[in-house]
């Protein structure tokens, strides 16, 4: 690939792009601001290319909608660059200048032609055509995805995909166009930034790498375990399985948003030390043996990185409630009670400074400098004279030169069959944000959307006998919740969605723990799952609509 | 975000509305399903029009300055006490049939008892709306062989100016649509016919609609257009009727330019030309912000060559007869031209006069006056009133304009001296407040203060409510976005500068 | 002929440099003359329709809107005359007999919005028209919970249902009705709740008159309460926003001006709105161990830290560092996480520390 997981390209570059390839991503719904942007790129002219198996409000404006079956994102993207290769649209001058690995994906992908895509996809092959066209041979081009993209087990191999179409067509390093993952939290860029991932230091640098090591064992004035760590879904794994055994989490629900959560309660049972420092209860804090009350945003200073690595202040407006505390001061009081000799920071803009000493791609950032430019800094800022990068890659790859890496399709580790004949896709809405324990508790996104609902095709719907609005009964392998059924054209036949984020009808009680090999992430996207209804209805319709249902279960997902 | 499609399905709405019946909540839906545009955007654009705002049935009664003559106020009490809902409109067209009243089928229901008159046969007359109908088509067909050069030339050489109102030179507009790069072009016929005391619009439309048809169809091949628009008022039902008759003729003769008839739902501002624009886009019928013209960039952001039907009633016989030809018909200024007559005259009508007749010579036409006259409205309430010592001035562009009026749709109307010229203005101003489209605020506020202010004067026979007139009719003229506003003051200007006395403490 | 793409204009007899397709308003602007509007937003086209910018282009015979005019080559602007001024005079004492402004009957019900029109109106010495009291419907069954309309102080600008249009492109609100009567509406005049409003609140943001203002904000003056700039802390686009306190309270959240941040004013429902959990009843405020009975209880900060450290030590003694797992937070700041891996590497040893980083 090409450098970090990160926006290749700027948010307020979007109005001026030329073509929007958005993939996996809801983009109005998840964020709305980005969506502003490119709503007005799209009224100055710009195409618009949406993947998606769900119609959603994007889709329904798209010059081309690529109504794709969840999980073949593979089959996809391999096509598209079957046909940019084929008909010779890629950019070879950019290839042999920037990067490494083409022939092989160029063999490759021989193997996905748009016909055979087409079978496997559902996407008429001459749309697949369509798309690898005007991306191809659009200069400001750019891609845009979300965890459509990554919640698979084949997550990273869909990254690869998307990396692929870049490198091949060039748009890299050109304003408007890059590779741009639409981060789906305040400050998971930063998180990740500042080295909160088991094979990294702050700044991607790796836990194995002995030199870095060595830097931090200095600056830390301690010795450092040379090992990666666990990523979060092997942590869960090894919790249920009793190998770990004390946890400290802060700020996240693992109950509710980590994929099959019965295991993770399961897991939490047998643990022996579990500390959550929360502002509210949630789910996990039933586990907790210590509960340390922590601060919001309004109630402390420090920054967020965002999704186009725009390092921005956070600040201070009023008091944490009570005695809730802001919680880089628990961590390290935390610290020190346990034997560390973590320094007594004065304030965030400290912290900062001690990363960024660290840390050469944040090095020119300060919470002073960023008291000047209203507007962020954005990474790489490699001293205090640097002005930022707004888009990647002008000048080539950031190291070396970009990895094509060849992909094979992998189908999603559960697949629909007659006991479980539907496709369960898990997302979020505009209306609320992860587990809900903020929006819930404001009027408006409760009246928006009061509770859990699925989005149902009509089709299924009476094939089930079931009605809009009805209550059904969501049943997977790992577990069974209710929902409201909405009738919608939005899903694909056979596929139903669902949010994430109502904790009395948890839809990770039904996803799939299965993770990505490289990343971990759990496949949210797609599971296997049955509806029965809770209302009865005459035992007719049921038997027909198993025997309409069976010529889909036929069909590769 | 307006993709070509959902323009396309947005074009629709009015139409589908009044097939639903008009604006209700069921139908807003019903229209968005079947067209996915925004349920706020039908609202909002059906709620604009008011032919489809409030369904239900009823009689209207047009409330125009010639029917408050005649009696409309008197007529409306006697209908509804007979147990006919009935509900005021603004100008109908039929002036010379006061007070002109429509059916719940928008079906003309005459309570007149005046003979009307139009100009007799005459073959001299290039409109000449007594005489015989030609669907010969063979104007068009000399137009063709002529090309677009050398008819742009003759149309010149006629000096014909657009009989809309402005009175702009009709060849500019040509020229200017030919010059634009983009080669999608369109040609819209403006038959949205409003403007209080003008009626000669439906006369082209009843008696000529061919000559309109083959002017339309010139003109088109000469800018290179492939779809005609025209524009016909939802009122006009007759009217359209014969319309349709007469393009049935011309499809065959045309082709394959097309002639497409879109309706008007009941705003009178959709006769200015880019409103009239945003209406055939489905959109509330609010003036566009001009430069660009329509000439530039038009219906569907193209060029656009729009004219009034008299306009394209002349084009066949300038075109046959050649441009000096129809100059010369003129007395002060070029050609022939339809005289509305309305009012206090014995046979109101329409009648084909060389440009420049005084309104002693319309008079006479129009069987002579009804009683004392004091005042005449000479170009449709935009032109305000003028007095009696007028009666000599060519009813013209230039003349007019230089009394401080205008020729505007030469909808002239004379007041005999049994009307109380305050009142006659109040009835004018209520008239542009109902028809300001609310667009800017000179205009919005406008026009309702003044009626406001006049309606207290004729109340009370106070003055002081009219103290500050002056400088929001200042500020209309001056401000406003589109000429509605500009001249909405005329009536209350002009009255209080001719008729001083009929401003004084009563 | 080709036209050069830059050239000069003459603004009340100063030159200034300007660019093809920019209007009169943007080259005053940049330069620092100031050209009076109420219904510009550059975020959106320009409507014209206020016509409170109107300035004088030798060779025009009319007043043209400077928001809309585009520039010329040696084009020559007036904004300052006689005649502009008497224009300015007679349009905002219009305007104020259509509006509620604080030049009748006592200082309106103050909304929190800063009043552009009531500003304008403080400049002229305004001539007393009677009051037209136009018929501007309301949506009185409104009950959506944050954005309440005021016809009284509407003024038909219409940037509230272009900015539904054009930006947030969802198309809630329309412009209804007409003439005099015209009003803004939403189909059938329904709640908000009922249509495609999304509740991003960006028609309050750029309403020029308070007519559109925050349901649940207290009406303050603006001058009362304290902002603090920040970063929103939902999704991953980094909003910036202005968050409005009042005695150590948040009591309503605006986003900066057009262009001054990424977000170019707008805001989403869940950043402009969702701030009623930070004084929630249900905040945590006590740390809370948890005892004997199997319940948590509330304690004191040191009890609870040394009981955490002594738990989390017991478990390394026992199992070896990498027995343990540390989970931060995409929700925290940078330096809590980082906090939160150091604290996972150098005081327990191990390399087990991520968050909920999917993307």
């Amino acid at each position: 690939m090409f450098g970090a997981g990160a926006m290749t390209n700027s948010i307020p570059e979007i109005r001026d792009t030329d073509l929007m390839f958005v993939i996996g991503s809801n983009t109005t719904e998840a964020h709305p601001i980005i969506a502003m942007e490119m709503k007005r790129a799209r009224q100055a002219g710009a195409r618009l290319i949406v993947a998606d198996p769900r119609k959603i409000w994007m889709a329904e404006q798209a010059d081309l909608h690529l109504q794709l079956r969840p999980g073949t994102d593979v089959w996809l993207l391999s096509a598209m660059a079957h046909v940019i290769i084929n008909e010779n649209l890629h950019d070879q001058a950019f290839i042999d200048a920037n990067t490494e690995g083409f022939e092989a994906v160029k063999e490759r992908v021989q193997q996905y032609s748009p016909d055979e895509a087409e079978k496997i996809t559902g996407v008429p092959a001459e749309d697949i055509r369509t798309a690898a066209r005007m991306y191809a041979t659009t200069r400001k081009a750019g891609i845009y995805y979300t965890l459509g993209i990554t919640e698979h087990t084949h997550g990273t191999d869909n990254v690869y995909c998307l990396a692929n179409l870049v490198l091949m067509t060039g748009h890299l390093g050109v304003r408007s166009a890059g590779m741009n993952p639409l981060r789906g939290q305040n400050n998971v860029q930063g998180a990740n930034d500042a080295g909160a991932t088991p094979m990294y230091y702050p700044g991607y640098q790796p836990v194995t790498d002995d030199e870095v090591r060595k830097k931090f064992e200095a600056a830390w004035n301690v010795p450092l375990s040379p090992d990666d760590g666990l990523n979060l879904n092997v942590m869960m794994k090894c919790l249920a399985k009793g190998t770990l055994k004390g946890m400290y989490v802060m700020g996240e629900d693992i109950v509710i948003s980590e994929p099959n959560v019965s295991q993770v309660e399961l897991g939490l049972n047998e643990c022996e030390f579990l500390i959550c420092q929360e502002i509210f209860h949630n789910e996990t804090t039933r586990f907790a043996d210590v509960v340390f009350p922590a601060s919001c945003f309004a109630e402390k200073d420090g920054v967020f990185a965002n999704s186009d690595r725009r390092v921005q202040r956070v600040r201070k407006a009023v008091d944490p409630p009570g005695n809730a505390k802001e919680d880089w001061k628990i961590l390290i009081e935390f610290a020190q009670a346990s034997g560390y000799d973590m320094p007594d920071y004065a304030n965030p803009g400290e912290i900062f400074d001690e990363m960024a000493s660290l840390t050469p791609k944040v090095a020119g950032i300060s919470h002073q400098r960023l008291e000047e430019r209203i507007e962020g800094l954005q990474w790489p800022c490699t001293d205090s004279e640097h002005p930022g990068t707004p888009t990647l890659h002008v000048d080539g790859p950031l190291i070396g030169k970009a990895q094509f890496q060849a992909v094979d399709y992998r189908p999603s580790a559960e697949l629909p069959d007659d006991d479980f004949p539907l496709v369960l896709s898990t997302g979020r809405t505009l209306y609320h944000y992860n587990s809900a324990t903020q929006t819930r508790r404001d009027p408006g996104p409760s009246i928006k959307q009061r509770q859990n609902f699925i989005e149902i095709n009509r089709k299924n719907a009476k094939m089930l006998g079931i009605e809009h609005g009805e209550t059904v009964r969501i049943i997977s392998r790992r577990g069974a919740i209710e929902a409201e059924a909405w009738i919608t054209p939005r899903v694909r036949f056979g596929c139903i969605w669902m949010p994430m984020h109502f904790a009395e009808s948890r839809a990770n009680l039904l996803t799939n723990d299965a993770g990505d090999s490289v990343t971990g992430t759990g496949e949210y996207k797609v599971c296997a799952v049955k509806i029965e209804k809770i209302k009865p209805t005459s035992p007719v319709s049921i038997a027909s609509a198993v025997d309409q249902l069976a010529p889909v279960l036929n069909k590769p997902m | 975000m307006l993709t070509h499609e959902a323009q396309r399905q947005r074009e629709r709405i009015l139409e589908l509305l009044e097939h639903e019946g008009g604006v209700t909540e069921e139908s807003v839906r019903r229209v968005h399903k079947e067209t996915g545009v925004p349920e706020a955007d039908i609202w909002g654009t059906g709620m604009f029009y008011t032919l489809i705002n409030k369904p239900g049935r009823r009689v209207r009664i047009c409330d125009g300055l010639t029917c408050q003559m005649a009696g409309a106020d008197q007529l409306s009490a006697d209908l509804e006490a007979k147990g006919l809902p009935c509900e005021r409109v603004s100008c109908l067209a039929q002036c010379d049939r006061a007070p002109a009243t429509l059916d719940e089928d928008l079906e003309l229901v005459t309570y007149h008892g005046k003979e009307t008159g139009v100009t007799p046969d005459d073959p001299g007359l290039p409109m000449n709306l007594g005489g015989p109908v030609d669907e010969s088509y063979s104007s068009f067909a000399r137009a063709k062989e002529l090309g677009a050069e050398a008819v742009i030339e003759i149309l010149k050489e006629s000096g014909l100016q657009g009989r809309g109102g402005a009175g702009f030179p009709a060849h500019f507009k040509w020229s200017s649509v030919l010059a634009q790069a983009e080669a999608e072009r369109y040609v819209i016929c403006n038959a949205d016919e409003g403007e209080p005391g003008t009626f000669k619009d439906r006369e082209i439309l009843l008696r000529q609609p061919t000559k309109m048809l083959e002017g339309l169809a010139i003109a088109a091949q000469a800018i290179g257009a492939k779809d005609i628009y025209i524009y016909i008022r939802g009122e006009f039902t007759n009217e359209r009727r014969s319309l349709e008759k007469a393009i049935e003729i011309a499809k065959e003769k045309i082709a394959p330019i097309k002639i497409h008839v879109a309706l008007g739902h009941g705003a009178y501002i959709c006769g200015e030309e880019t409103a009239l624009i945003e209406a055939l886009e489905g959109k509330r019928g609010m003036p566009r912000l001009k430069p660009p013209y329509p000439t530039e960039k038009g219906f569907r952001n193209k060029p656009t060559l729009m004219h009034n039907v008299e306009t394209a009633c002349c084009i066949p016989a300038i075109v046959d007869r050649g441009g000096e030809w129809f100059k010369k018909l003129g007395k002060t200024e070029a050609g022939s031209k339809l005289y509305c007559i309305s009012g206090h005259v014995n046979r109101p009508g329409v009648y084909e006069l060389p440009l420049g007749a005084s309104l002693d010579e319309l008079v006479d036409a129009a069987g002579g006056y009804e009683g004392n006259p004091q005042a005449f409205s000479p170009g449709g309430a935009s032109s305000g009133f003028l007095p009696m010592t007028y009666r000599d001035l060519p009813l013209d562009y230039k003349n007019l304009a230089d009394a401080g009026s205008m020729l505007g749709s030469a909808g002239v109307v004379v007041l005999n001296d049994s009307v109380d010229m305050a009142e006659a203005v109040k009835w004018q101003l209520i008239f542009f407040e109902r028809e300001s489209c609310g667009q800017c605020a000179p205009c919005r506020i406008g026009t309702r203060y003044l009626r406001r202010q006049v309606d207290q004067y004729v109340q009370l026979g106070d003055t002081a409510p009219l103290t500050y007139a002056e400088d929001v009719a200042w500020e209309m003229e001056e401000g406003s976005i589109c000429g509605l506003g500009m001249v909405a003051a005329k009536p209350l200007e002009s009255a209080q500068k001719h008729f001083p006395d009929a401003f004084k403490v009563r | 002929m080709i036209k050069s793409n830059s050239f000069t204009v003459e603004i009340n007899g100063q030159t200034y440099s300007a660019d093809a397709g920019e209007t009169v308003y943007e080259v005053a602007q940049r330069n620092g003359v100031e050209i009076p509007t109420l219904c510009h937003d550059p975020r959106l086209d320009p409507a014209g329709a206020c016509r409170v910018c109107l300035v004088e282009v030798e060779g025009q015979r009319r007043l043209q809107p400077g928001c809309a005019w585009k520039v010329d080559a040696d084009m020559k602007i007036q904004t300052e005359s006689d005649r502009i001024s008497r224009h300015r005079q007679v349009l905002y004492s219009m305007y104020m007999s259509d509006h509620r402004t604080d030049e009748e009957g006592g200082l309106p019900e103050e909304t929190g919005n800063v009043n552009q029109l009531r500003e304008l109106c403080a400049t002229i010495d305004p001539i007393p028209l009677e009051k037209v009291e136009a018929p501007r419907a309301a949506r009185p069954g409104d009950d959506n919970p944050y954005i309440e309309f005021d016809p009284e102080l509407c003024i038909l600008c219409a940037r509230c249902t272009r900015y539904c249009d054009e930006v947030e492109a969802v198309n809630a609100i329309t412009l209804a009705e007409r003439g005099s009567e015209t009003t803004i509406a939403t189909a059938g005049q329904r709640s908000l709740i009922d249509t495609s409003c999304e509740l991003c609140g960006g028609c309050i943001d750029t309403c020029p008159t308070g007519a559109l203002i925050e349901k649940k904000a207290p009406k303050l003056m603006p001058l009362e309460t304290k902002t603090t700039r920040t970063t929103c802390n939902f999704c991953g686009v980094g909003c910036q926003m202005d968050l409005h306190t009042h005695n150590n309270r948040l009591v309503k959240i605006t986003s900066p001006a057009p262009g001054e941040t990424l977000n170019d004013g707008n805001l989403c429902v869940k950043g402009r709105f969702a701030y009623d959990f930070v004084h929630h009843e249900d905040r945590l405020t006590e740390p809370l161990i948890r005892r004997e009975d199997g319940q948590l209880h509330p304690a004191t900060w040191d009890e609870a830290i040394k009981v955490a450290s002594e738990g989390m030590n017991r478990v390394k003694a026992k199992y070896g560092s990498d027995a343990l797992g540390f989970v931060s937070s995409s929700r925290c700041t940078i330096e809590e996480n980082y906090l939160m891996q150091k604290l996972s590497r150098a005081a327990f040893g191990t390399n087990n520390i991520h968050q909920c980083a999917a993307t």
